[in-house]
């Protein structure tokens, strides 16, 4: 509750500072202003309660992805006070909106009511439709905007759409009493079709197929720090609000759509793998992982009811860490070599071996390596998976994991093996801290994945 | 007397009206291609839901879905603003704003 | 409940042991090159930090108090739980106090060995690395955390013998070591799983507190053991994988002396110790182990006669020791073993860096037909090698008299051939020890003129290591003085915690009268002193030369070549998985896994290429797509 109410004042204060003509103390303003409000959030840890006549809901679980959803914030913040360096006159509105979205995520992780998880859906993607096309001089950005606006806008009219329904089945919007209705003997076939529209849109949220179609397009042509920031904190939050829902409707959902899941899960896998394969740009095959990551995640959310939500955060932590630490390097290195393709990387083993060596951890974290966070993870999902029954759920999760290596190699083959070109890499401090932060953090709880997965 | 309240059939008719107004918001969205009106048919869209939601709860007599339609208009209205704001940025940069010049980002 | 406060304190030092090391390493190999020379100090420093935690850990706890705490949840996969933990009781303290103690005064030594050196820094942080994870090794409360310091120990290993990479037969030798060890580490490893599956736990107090219900010589035990067994003998270089340890002179002096005479080759007697009720449980086992390790430190010994290399001979002398110890715990003498590891740490560790200034006098040779006479230019050399040379031969009163002696009467009581075979091997070392000892020290100088006018005396912080080392192995022995000398043997009394559950099991003889001990002694350092003197009268009086190996023939021949043991892996092993390796890679690699690979690549590939092209660009099209799916999915959901 005091977590919501301080990430809005923060955005509000942040837009004062420019009125204030403060300009230059936004960057700090925004770094600490979230490190407090990290501190703030970890204080509600074992103080479950509910706010706003129930809209709210503060437990364990959102406490947990609170915190990583503001650290993401926090690490993204400080790459962007670099990567907007010379783009000053418009830092107050990057800073604010990226404040918002965090708000909105604040949001669709505690809500307890369908009305408020609507309203943190559209505060999270309006803020980022705003933020894809925030380079209004790039045709590209406008595009990714565009179209990330007006598939989000669609996917938000049928989220709508089932929310109606389900009303119209229950008369009420509050999640106990739906999970309560969906508990009884007959349920509605428009409070099942309303379910349906609502994981849809759950779907499009965190890009799996089929419904993934933005992401590659909107992660290509946003600027790369809102890239980085949509690929980890969107896909973490949709994940667990995904989870909640699925939590609240354990007993109607596994025996449903199940089989739903189940495909959409393959699919994605599928789509993300195989198109991932044959990508040049950087940004556009971080989309495409992004896609089979929410492939592995689903894996983990067929009979969710069992699944550990630790094992959810664990994976999400993970992931989250290797994106940024990858796209702390890459921004340094697109800004060096003006160019978002692998070929940009082409020799960094020899110009910039620390950095490379950095990159070629992270990539191996994606690829779920060990000792990084990303092999736990993976082995978290498949061994929840088998224990469930789910071979062939696995089986095919083990085959796109090796198509998987073979994509994040390319970038580490790029590094190493291809001569290189003339352009110096220049990294700034801040980029190098939030790299060191992320890979020491994922090397860290990959080897004692307790540390995370013992929290609840 | 309200003839919301009263009789079940009335409110099937409303459901049906907003399932049309939806479908031709769907439909708008799906086959046109000049961005304007994509724009309105998904007002049009969320506007269906509105219509839902109020019938549904003058049905049931409960006001929460009448609030949410109050939630609804604002979320539509800041998202219009937003996506008006894109496609005057895209206009002056690219002259068009039909959908189908959008292709440069693919594959 | 002051007992245990007392023990909470003790946590944060004994977190601190691996600790040091891990910093050294760290700091070492970040900043290294900017720091020169200063870095030998820091991992030394690193070392000392841990020595003393050490210590005062061991003057901390009491009687049998023992330190058990786990860091962190580690694996938690199902039914089993694997905690990162660490043990520290009496067994580990012991370990501690040698592997830093010692570990410390090597570093040290390395200072002077290696300074002149360009890998100053890399030699270091290896060596930092390497004490950290033999701490591991030691300190760790299961099999997981052991089995990690084991192939982290293994690892430093193969860095630090082939620390000098140019070389190509230095490469090999690295090489030999590590596939050597891998051989003996799946032993290990399919022990782990054996305790893992009929356990379900791999904690070392966990399974000792389930083996109360077992009959002795239970199959699954025999078959834990056997395998855990493997992996010592490989670690632990016995008969038949011990091979590589000659071959790992090849890493600097210091390397030979810390890793491969005084720590990381007692690994596998540490592991065996840790696991004492498990094998005292299996008597087969321990009676395989015995017949390996008798043999072991026979066939070492005879090998060791004829070697010319100051270090190969040491290197055999340290297999045959360590058949020694395999014998003792074969003989159920778990701590006689560990009395004989402690004593030998000091002796053999003293004698390699003494083989280590000697090298470094003669400017880098190692031949000892091209030495001789070096008693009066490097005097403390020769009189801390001297002593260590009478410890090794069981001289009274030097440590080794002691630990061997007790080995010896463990063995009379149970088994007079194994007496009788442990005897001939302790007459061969005393020889061959004196072969080596008269011939770099006395006699005429027969290296080059220039070698003559380089002969000096090592700088003192390499003879500082030596001088202490040689007081340990003068008096370390009275650590365990037997029970003839009407005193307590302190370490048996203080290792008692450890082992007095498998004392329970064993089958006890009756032990020893004194007249018998006495006798046995006689008989031991009678024949040590014949051996000396047999070496006195070849060596010194007839002033005799090993020959040239071209010149040798019939038994002596095949002693020089080392029994042919490697020719006959090579024969046996290596060439025939040459040979079927290059058929399977014409054969299998070449033509079916390579076409079967990257036909799947290509298809894959073609696959993905096609399969982005479904990304048109056009939102129309993800629209229609996202729609259509959505009825699809409805359709079924209705049909459903």
């Amino acid at each position: 509750m005091n977590t919501l109410i301080y990430t809005s004042v923060l955005g509000f204060g942040l837009m004062v500072l420019e009125v204030l003509k403060l300009r230059k103390w936004i960057s700090p303003a925004i770094i600490l202003g979230l490190s407090l409000i990290f501190g703030i959030n970890i204080h509600d840890w074992n103080q479950p309660g509910s706010y706003m006549g129930n809209m709210l809901e503060i437990s364990n679980f959102t406490v947990a992805f609170n915190a990583l959803a503001i650290f993401i914030t926090l690490l993204i913040a400080m790459l962007a006070s670099e990567y907007y360096s010379d783009e000053e006159h418009h830092i107050s509105d990057y800073m604010a909106i990226m404040t918002f979205v965090l708000c909105g995520a604040q949001m669709m992780l505690g809500y307890a009511n369908l009305v408020l998880f609507f309203i943190g859906i559209e505060t999270l993607s309006i803020s980022l439709y705003a933020l894809s096309g925030s380079k209004r001089f790039d045709a590209k950005s406008n595009e990714a905007g565009f179209k990330y606006f007006l598939m989000g806008s669609f996917a938000s009219g049928f989220l709508l759409f089932g929310i109606a329904l389900m009303y119209g089945a229950t008369q009420s919007f509050d999640l106990n009493k739906l999970a309560e209705y969906a508990m009884g003997t007959s349920v509605s076939p428009l409070f099942l079709t309303g379910l349906l529209l609502v994981l849809f849109a759950l779907f499009f949220k965190v890009s799996a197929a089929p419904f993934h179609f933005w992401a590659p397009d909107v992660y290509e042509g946003a600027p790369s720090i809102i890239t980085a920031f949509m690929s980890t904190l969107v896909k973490v939050v949709g994940f667990a609000a995904f989870y909640k829902f699925l939590h609240v409707f354990g007993y109607l959902i596994p025996v449903k759509f199940d089989w739903l899941i189940t495909l959409v899960a393959i699919l994605s896998l599928v789509t993300g793998n195989l198109s991932a394969l044959a990508q040049e740009n950087f940004k556009r095959l971080m989309a495409y992982s992004g896609i089979s990551h929410a492939g592995y995640l689903l894996i983990g959310l067929v009979g969710a009811a069992a699944f550990p939500s630790s094992a959810i955060l664990y994976y999400g932590l993970g992931y989250s860490l290797s994106t940024i630490g990858a796209f702390a390097i890459a921004m340094a290195v697109f800004k060096s070599t003006g160019s978002e393709s692998i070929s940009a990387f082409n020799g960094l083993g020899k110009k910039n071996p620390v950095l490379a060596a950095c990159l070629t951890a992270t990539m191996l974290g994606l690829a779920g390596i060990p000792p990084f966070a990303g092999f736990f993870g993976k082995f978290y999902i498949f061994s929840e998976a088998i224990q469930n029954g789910h071979f062939y759920l696995v089986l095919v999760g083990i085959l796109s994991s090796m198509i998987g290596i073979y994509y994040y190699m390319k970038v580490v083959i790029a590094m190493y093996a291809k001569p290189a070109n003339e352009t110096k890499i220049e990294i700034s401090l801040t980029n190098q801290l939030v790299m060191w932060l992320c890979l020491v953090l994922v090397l860290l709880i990959g080897i004692m994945p307790s540390l995370v997965t013992g929290l609840f | 007397m309200n003839p919301i309240t009263n009789p079940e059939s009335t409110t099937n008719w409303y459901l049906f009206l907003s399932c049309l107004l939806f479908s031709i918001g769907v439909m708008g969205v799906l086959f046109r291609k000049n961005a304007l009106i994509i724009l309105m048919c998904i007002e049009l869209m969320l506007n269906a839901v509105n219509l839902l939601l109020v019938s549904f709860s003058a049905y049931s007599g409960n006001t929460d879905g009448q609030t949410f339609v109050f939630f609804i208009m604002v979320v539509a209205a800041a998202e219009v603003a937003v996506g008006l704001a894109l496609m005057v940025s895209i206009y002056r940069n690219i002259g068009s704003i039909d959908i189908q010049s959008l292709n440069k980002l693919k594959w | 409940m002051n007992n245990t406060m007392n023990l909470l304190t003790m946590i944060t030092p004994a977190m601190m042991i691996p600790i040091f090391p891990l910093l050294g390493f760290l700091i070492l190999s970040l900043f290294g090159k900017k720091l020169g020379l200063m870095s030998g100090w820091i991992a030394s420093m690193a070392i000392l930090g841990s020595f003393l935690c050490s210590i005062n850990l061991f003057i901390g706890l009491e009687g049998d108090q023992q330190l058990n705490f786990s860091i962190f949840n580690w694996i938690n996969s199902g039914d089993l739980q694997i905690e990162f933990g660490f043990l520290i009781d009496q067994l580990s303290l012991i370990m501690l106090l040698v592997v830093t103690g010692i570990g410390f005064l090597i570093h040290l030594y390395s200072i002077g060995y290696m300074h002149h050196d360009e890998g100053f820094t890399r030699f270091f942080s290896y060596l930092n690395l390497f004490v950290f994870f033999m701490l591991l090794l030691v300190m760790g409360n299961n099999y997981a955390v052991m089995f990690i310091g084991w192939e982290g120990v293994g690892l430093c290993s193969y860095l630090l013998i082939g620390f000098w990479f140019k070389n190509p037969d230095y490469n090999n030798a690295a090489k030999k070591a590590f596939i050597m060890n891998r051989i003996g580490d799946l032993g290990f490893l399919i022990g782990i799983f054996a305790l893992i599956f009929h356990f379900g736990t791999l904690d070392f107090i966990d399974v000792q507190n389930q083996l109360t219900g077992f009959e002795s010589n239970a199959p699954i035990l025999v078959f834990i053991t056997l395998m855990l067994f493997i992996g010592a003998t490989g670690k632990s270089a016995q008969l038949p994988l011990y091979t590589w340890l000659p071959d790992a002179m090849a890493g600097p002096t210091p390397v030979s002396a810390l890793i491969h005479a005084a720590t990381m080759v007692t690994a596998g007697i540490y592991m065996i110790c840790r696991s004492n009720l498990l094998f005292a449980l299996a008597p087969y086992t321990l009676h395989i182990i015995l017949i390996v390790g008798v043999a072991t430190s026979l066939f070492a010994a005879i090998i060791g006669i004829k070697q010319n290399d100051i270090k190969k001979v040491l290197a055999y002398s340290t297999v045959s020791q360590l058949g020694l110890m395999f014998a003792a715990i074969g003989l159920g003498a778990f701590e006689s073993s560990l009395f004989h590891v402690m004593t030998h740490a000091f002796f053999k560790a003293l004698l390699f860096l003494g083989a280590g200034s000697v090298i470094h006098a003669m400017g880098g040779e190692q031949d000892i037909r091209k030495m001789g006479g070096l008693s009066k230019s490097i005097k403390i050399t020769f009189v801390t090698f001297l002593i260590a040379t009478l410890a090794i031969s069981g001289i009274f009163p030097f440590a080794g008299f002691f630990s061997k002696d007790e080995i010896l009467a463990k063995a009379f009581e149970h088994n007079l051939l194994a007496w009788a075979l442990l005897s001939i091997s302790s007459m061969i070392t005393a020889f061959y020890m004196f072969r080596l000892l008269f011939l770099v020290f006395y006699g005429q100088f027969r290296g080059t003129e220039q070698q003559a006018k380089h002969l000096h005396e090592s700088p003192i912080s390499m003879t500082f290591p030596l001088m202490v080392l040689a007081i340990l192995s003068a008096f370390g022995g009275f650590f365990g003085l037997p029970a003839v000398f009407d005193s307590t043997h302190q370490l048996n009394v203080f290792l008692a915690p450890i082992f007095n559950a498998s004392k329970l099991v064993t089958t006890e003889v009756h032990a020893l009268s004194h007249s018998q001990e006495w006798m046995l002694m006689g008989i031991a350092t009678f024949a040590a002193l014949m051996s000396i003197f047999f070496a006195f009268s070849l060596y010194i009086k007839k002033q005799q030369l090993p020959e040239n190996d071209a010149d040798l023939t019939g038994f002596s021949k095949i002693v020089a070549n080392k029994f042919y043991v490697d020719e006959f892996y090579h024969k046996v092993f290596v060439n025939p998985i040459m040979i079927i390796s290059d058929l399977l890679l014409v054969l299998v690699d070449k033509l079916i896994i390579d076409m079967v690979v990257n036909l799947t690549a290509i298809i894959v590939d073609a696959l993905g290429r096609l399969y982005r092209l479904i990304q048109t660009g056009s939102t129309g099209f993800y629209l229609i797509a996202m729609v259509l799916s959505m009825v699809i999915v409805m359709f079924i959901q209705i049909i459903l």
